[in-house]
């Protein structure tokens, strides 16, 4: 009996220890994911980032990739990982980034690596942003992703940056954007060569 | 319920708790590391600490802006509410302070374009007393950060919001 009783708790622990490891690693798959929300036109982003009425998955998603975003009322944050054609972002590619007037009173778009951090790389140009381009009498802009300074135009170096995702940040976005983010008209990411080669 | 059936349901149960407990753990396991880090150890609880210009080398908090000044404020409640200002930029660059709750709930937030002359409130937990006439922010944990952001996308913007921002108050309310 007591052989007995020894299998039947060693089968209770070893049932508990792998659903336990299960679980774990199904919340860790589930919070790495970035930080998730919707998709607009291959930016993703969610309404309720920094907010309490997040759930617990999108707060443990925006606390692994972005502790201490605000919430719409003061900045919209969009990320994508691919570009138009739905290919991964990648260092030794060029992409031009095209775009319009974006609703709200200031915003950039920073590189980031797969770490989450900014890519080791001392070109002294992480990001760019409203002040750097060059809005068109139609008030398009255009800028370049490239691991080399380009000619000319506004420019987010990717040098050492593997494998990277861009955010997209609007700071005092206006009610409709607020609102309804499908409203806003999101930048185009189109890749131009990799490697100089078209 | 046979052995078997029994062994599943714990099976389950035991994934279902692995899983929820990660995922409710982690924003205070994370945000208890960043307040660590901006605190530089709980050296500086209570009063702001100012980051330098953010570059590759920007590692205390995950996707750091490399066009925002940032100072932070690790805060604790424990003693009473606190004091909470920031002076404007010059030229009316962009100035927003942000309450992060110590499960990472931005509680707050307030800018210059509301406020042009400063923002100020006081930062308090419920049932604390706070002054008649001045705004007040109730946070739901004792702990937490305020975060000072300010646009500061070159180095002659960052010198200025920089000087600006040396005027930022994170006090205790005096008694």
């Amino acid at each position: 009996m007591a052989d007995t009783r020894q299998l039947t708790s060693w089968a209770i622990a070893a049932t508990i220890a792998s659903g336990l490891i299960v679980g774990l690693l199904s919340g860790w798959s589930a919070i790495t994911r970035g930080m998730g929300g919707e998709n607009y036109n291959g930016w993703s982003g969610s309404s309720v980032t920094g907010s309490a009425d997040a759930d617990p998955w999108l707060r443990a998603r925006v606390a692994v990739s972005g502790l201490l975003a605000l919430n719409k009322s003061q900045a919209i944050y969009f990320t994508r990982k691919t570009d138009d054609a739905g290919d991964p972002l990648r260092e030794e590619c060029s992409y031009r980034v095209t775009g319009g007037a974006l609703p709200g009173q200031w915003w950039s778009v920073t590189v980031y690596a797969a770490d989450n951090y900014l890519p080791l790389n001392d070109d002294d140009a992480l990001s760019f942003d409203a002040t750097e381009v060059k809005p068109d009498a139609s008030g398009q802009w255009s800028a370049i992703l490239a691991p080399v300074r380009p000619e000319g135009t506004a420019w987010a170096s990717t040098r050492k940056a593997g494998a990277y995702d861009i955010t997209l940040r609007i700071y005092q976005p206006n009610e409709q954007a607020q609102a309804d983010f499908a409203t806003i008209p999101m930048p185009k990411v189109t890749k131009l060569n990799c490697g100089g080669k078209a | 319920m046979t052995r078997r059936a029994k062994l599943i349901l714990t099976f389950i149960v035991a994934a279902v708790a692995g899983h929820i407990g990660l995922v409710l753990f982690v924003p205070h396991f994370l945000m208890n590391i960043a307040m660590e880090r901006v605190s530089q150890d709980g050296e500086l609880i209570n009063q702001f600490a100012f980051g330098s210009r953010t570059t590759q080398n920007s590692r205390s908090v995950v996707r750091p802006s490399p066009d925002l000044a940032y100072a932070t404020c690790a805060y604790d409640l424990s003693n009473g509410p606190l004091l909470i200002e920031a002076a404007p930029s010059p030229n009316q660059g962009y100035v927003s302070i942000s309450v992060f709750a110590a499960n990472t709930d931005n509680i707050a937030v307030f800018d210059t374009s509301q406020s042009p002359e400063g923002i100020r409130f006081v930062l308090a937990r419920e049932g604390q007393a706070t002054p008649a006439g001045t705004k007040a922010v109730i946070s739901p944990t004792v702990r937490g950060i305020v975060l000072d952001r300010r646009l500061a996308p070159n180095a002659e913007l960052f010198a200025a919001a920089d000087q600006a921002r040396r005027g930022d108050k994170c006090q205790q309310l005096a008694s």
